[in-house]
Parts: C-alpha cells; sequence; structure tokens
C-alpha cells in the first residue's frame, strides 16, 4: 500500500466533481449574503448609528468569537429544540446561515477598514464642493474602498470554500462528505484525501486568478 | 409582504406541527454515517452494506418508503432529537444512558468489543494489555466507555476519533483501536491495512435502532420492532448477514 492506486483516483475524481456544484453553490450563497450583511454592519460601525452601533459589536463579537462548528451545531441542533419550526430548514440552509453570519463579521471589520482608510482629506475636498452624503460615499469614498477591501474579501471567499466542509456534519453531502464516505468504502484514505485537495486547490487557484484579473482593473487608475 | 410573510410562518409553524406524523406514515427516514464499513458505505457513488439492505427490507415489509440521510457520526443522534430522522442505523450500541433517553427496538446484530492492532504488535493479546498503551475510540460510540469502566481505565490514554482510527493504528499513532468484533475481522479482511485481532471480544454488544422516546417514536419503533421480527423469522436477516459477513450475526 505504499505505491499510490492511481486508477482508483482517476475513478474517484468525476465522482467527487458532481458534487462540486453544491460546494460551490452553498459558499456562493453565504458569499452574496454575507457581502450584503457585512456592508449593512460596516456602514453602521462606521457612521456609529445610536442603539444599532452596540448590537452591531455584540453581533461581531458573538460570531467571530465562537468557531463556525459550534455555529452551525447551534442552529442546526440547538435551536429547533426550543423553537420546533426550525426543523423545518435543512442542512443546506443551515450550513448557508452560518457561513453567512459567521464570515459578516469578519468581512465587516474588513469592509469597516477599508472604508476609514480611504483619507479624511478626499471626504473634505468633496464636502467643499458641495456633494451630499450619498454622492460622496458613492463617487469618492466606496470607488477607493472597494480596491482596498477586493484582496481581503477574496480571501474570505476562499476561507469559505474550504469551510463549507463543515456541512457533512449536518448532514450534507458536499464535497469532502462525499469523500469520507467513499474512503469508508475503498480504505483507500490518502488517494481519496488527495484528490480532494486537488480538488478544492484547484478551483482556489482559479478564483486566485480571477482575482489578479479583478485586482488590475481596479488599480488601472493608479497605474504609473 | 407582511401578510405573506405571516402565511408563510403560519404554515411552516402547520407543517412543524403536524408533519412528523404525516411524514411518518409514508417514509421512514433513516440516519447513517456512511463511513463505517461494511455496515454503511458508498462506493462508486452508491450507499451500500448490511445496515442498507436491513432497512430496505424493514421498510419493504412495513410499507413504507425509506430513505437515508449520511452524516457524520457525532451529528446522528443531533438529528434524531431535532426530528430530522426518525431513527438510526449505524450499529448503535444499547447502553443505560442511551435506553433512559431513547425507545430501542429488539437487538438485531449481537456482537462484541474488539481489540485490534498494528499487524505484528504480538504483545498486545486482548484488553488486559492495554495499560500504558494508546487506544483509539470514535468519538460518541460506547467503546469509550467500555475502556473507562476497566479497573484499570486511568493506565490506558484513551484517544477519540471522530473517524479513520483504523488508518491511525496502521501508521502507528496510536497502539490500538476498539471496534465491534464483525467489521474489525471485515476490515482486516477486505481492506490493504496491516492491523491484526488481538485476543477474543472482551464485552457483549447488542445493537438496535433507536427511537425518539415520544408517544410517536414508541409506536413507529413499534412497527419497525414488529418488521424486523417477521424478518427474523423469514429467514430474511440471516441472508443478509450471511451475505455480508459469512455468518448470522443477527443471532445470539
Amino acid at each position: 500500500m505504499s505505491v499510490l492506486d492511481f486508477d482508483y483516483m482517476l475513478g474517484l475524481a468525476p465522482i467527487l466533481l458532481g458534487y462540486l456544484p453544491l460546494t460551490l453553490a452553498m459558499a456562493a450563497a453565504g458569499m452574496v449574503l454575507a457581502l450584503a450583511l457585512a456592508c449593512g454592519l460596516a456602514v453602521i460601525r462606521v457612521l456609529k448609528l445610536p442603539g444599532l452601533n452596540g448590537i452591531t459589536l455584540l453581533f461581531i463579537s458573538f460570531f467571530r468569537g465562537t468557531p463556525l462548528l459550534v455555529q452551525l451545531f447551534l442552529f442546526y441542533y440547538g435551536l429547533p429544540q426550543v423553537l420546533a419550526f426550525l426543523t423545518q430548514i435543512d442542512g443546506i440552509t443551515a450550513t448557508i446561515m452560518g457561513l453567512t453570519l459567521h464570515f459578516s463579521a469578519y468581512m465587516a471589520e474588513s469592509i469597516r477598514a477599508a472604508i476609514v482608510g480611504v483619507d479624511r482629506s478626499q471626504t473634505e475636498a468633496a464636502l467643499s464642493i458641495g456633494m451630499t452624503n450619498g454622492q460622496l460615499m458613492r463617487r469618492i469614498v466606496l470607488p477607493q474602498a472597494t480596491r482596498v477591501a477586493v484582496p481581503t474579501l477574496m480571501n474570505y471567499f476562499i476561507d469559505m470554500i474550504k469551510a463549507t466542509s463543515l456541512a457533512f456534519t449536518l448532514g450534507v453531502t458536499e464535497l469532502m462528505g462525499a469523500t469520507q464516505k467513499e474512503a469508508a468504502g475503498s480504505f483507500l484514505y490518502f488517494e481519496a484525501f488527495i484528490t480532494v485537495a486537488v480538488i478544492y486547490w484547484a478551483i482556489v487557484e482559479l478564483l486566485a486568478w480571477c482575482q489578479r484579473r479583478l485586482e488590475r482593473r481596479l488599480n488601472e487608475a493608479y497605474r504609473r | 409582504m407582511l401578510r405573506r410573510f405571516t402565511l408563510t410562518l403560519l404554515s411552516a409553524g402547520a407543517i412543524a406541527f403536524c408533519g412528523g406524523a404525516f411524514a411518518q406514515d409514508t417514509t421512514l427516514r433513516v440516519g447513517m454515517s456512511g463511513g463505517y464499513f461494511p455496515f454503511t458505505f458508498v462506493e462508486q457513488d452508491t450507499l451500500k452494506g448490511f445496515e442498507v439492505d436491513v432497512m430496505n427490507a424493514v421498510g419493504e415489509e412495513m410499507g413504507a418508503e425509506v430513505t437515508f440521510v449520511t452524516a457524520n457520526f457525532s451529528g446522528l443522534f443531533g438529528m434524531l432529537e431535532s426530528g430530522r430522522i426518525d431513527t438510526i442505523a449505524n450499529q448503535i450500541t444499547m447502553t443505560e444512558e442511551r435506553e433512559a433517553k431513547y425507545a430501542f427496538t429488539s437487538p438485531y446484530v449481537y456482537d462484541g468489543a474488539q481489540v485490534v492492532v498494528k499487524e505484528g504488535r504480538d504483545e498486545i493479546g486482548g484488553v488486559e494489555d492495554l495499560r500504558g498503551k494508546r487506544v483509539a475510540v470514535n468519538l460518541g460510540s460506547n467503546y469509550e466507555q467500555l475502556l473507562r469502566e476497566l479497573p484499570y481505565a486511568d493506565d490506558i490514554d484513551i484517544r477519540t476519533y471522530e473517524s479513520n482510527i483504523e488508518q491511525d493504528t496502521a501508521l502507528g499513532r496510536v497502539d490500538a483501536f476498539i471496534m465491534d468484533r464483525v467489521s474489525a475481522s471485515q476490515v482486516i479482511q477486505e481492506k490493504p491495512l496491516p492491523l491484526q485481532l488481538a485476543g477474543q471480544p472482551f464485552s457483549e454488544i447488542h445493537n438496535a435502532l433507536p427511537f425518539r422516546d415520544t408517544e410517536q417514536g414508541r409506536a413507529l419503533r413499534d412497527e419497525v420492532d414488529a418488521a424486523l421480527e417477521a424478518l427474523r423469522e423469514d429467514g430474511t436477516l440471516t441472508d443478509i448477514s450471511e451475505r455480508w459477513f459469512g455468518n448470522d450475526i443477527t443471532r445470539p
């Protein structure tokens, strides 16, 4: 068993790839929702909206301060014991919910940092020529903040793709769950886990390539 | 918009309220790990194993449709508790604690706890030689409990694993693992891991299907129990066991 069983790996890869769409769909849905939520949280934090600011701080503190797996168990197994109708939430929905809340807490902070990082003189200049707050945000601050935030947000997206591998604990057979079950049938653990590692790696590399292209476009105005 | 939301919420509540009973009349939702050869495992994307065959036979006998839900073992009891599955078919051993909490069918597998070591580790000849050794057990399984009940339990370094205890024993990261005799023999016979049985089984094990200890759960348990009894009498259980193990593990 010292030699890798390549035939097995080649046979396994197409089976595992069949579960990739679910993995990507959960990550994509989680990313869109987390991004929307994080933007809201970041704005609240930047403007220090009274009342909401405190709740936001608590939210970020909790979802950043507890492991994702704990949060998933809480949503999926814990809450339904208190609120029976939550039993209707399936594993996929619970995973997306978990990813959204967990990663939005992180992303809110990196978006806030990007907004705050835009030089104050820019704001002053915009206000001095009579821009409204909305115009200031839309035309001056957000385009510059986006450029700063993209690399870290892509980082979170990559992390999120890999975090979907926790979903098997909630009964969702995604990429990792499928691998574990196939490995249990063949006992070729090394082969099975190498195969799945290569699949994750390839997907993340593909994303990194997209990220480089996106960054180049966002940086066009800054090129000398 | 608000009305639609309220409606959705109401219907969700209604489904939650009567959904359990309705679903149980037509389908039996069975949870398993899909990672316990040869009881439940996947080959070429197909769920197979002794448990799968038994539960399909039970479904046929009851006239119910069986749906299988696979999840990590550590999630299975949570799924049972929260009503997402009706029972667990994963060689669940009857223990005092579990029997206090769940409604079990009568046992359908009789087995023993077995010490397994890496090939060539002949100095470990059974459970009595585990003093000062690292021993792996699966998280949430009852083998940890069995080890802790030994008089010299304090001298055993017990490691709990989510999965892959066979692999880690073969790698020499632990000195031994505990599993039921039936699947341990199967693993050694069928899989390319250098492992051997150490001595005789050290504790008798009865495996059965747990249901929620509610009126509904107990009613379903009785139905499944009757189906199991019928399958035992007409020899189906024996047939399934012979097919997977070459002998009958469904009788004491």
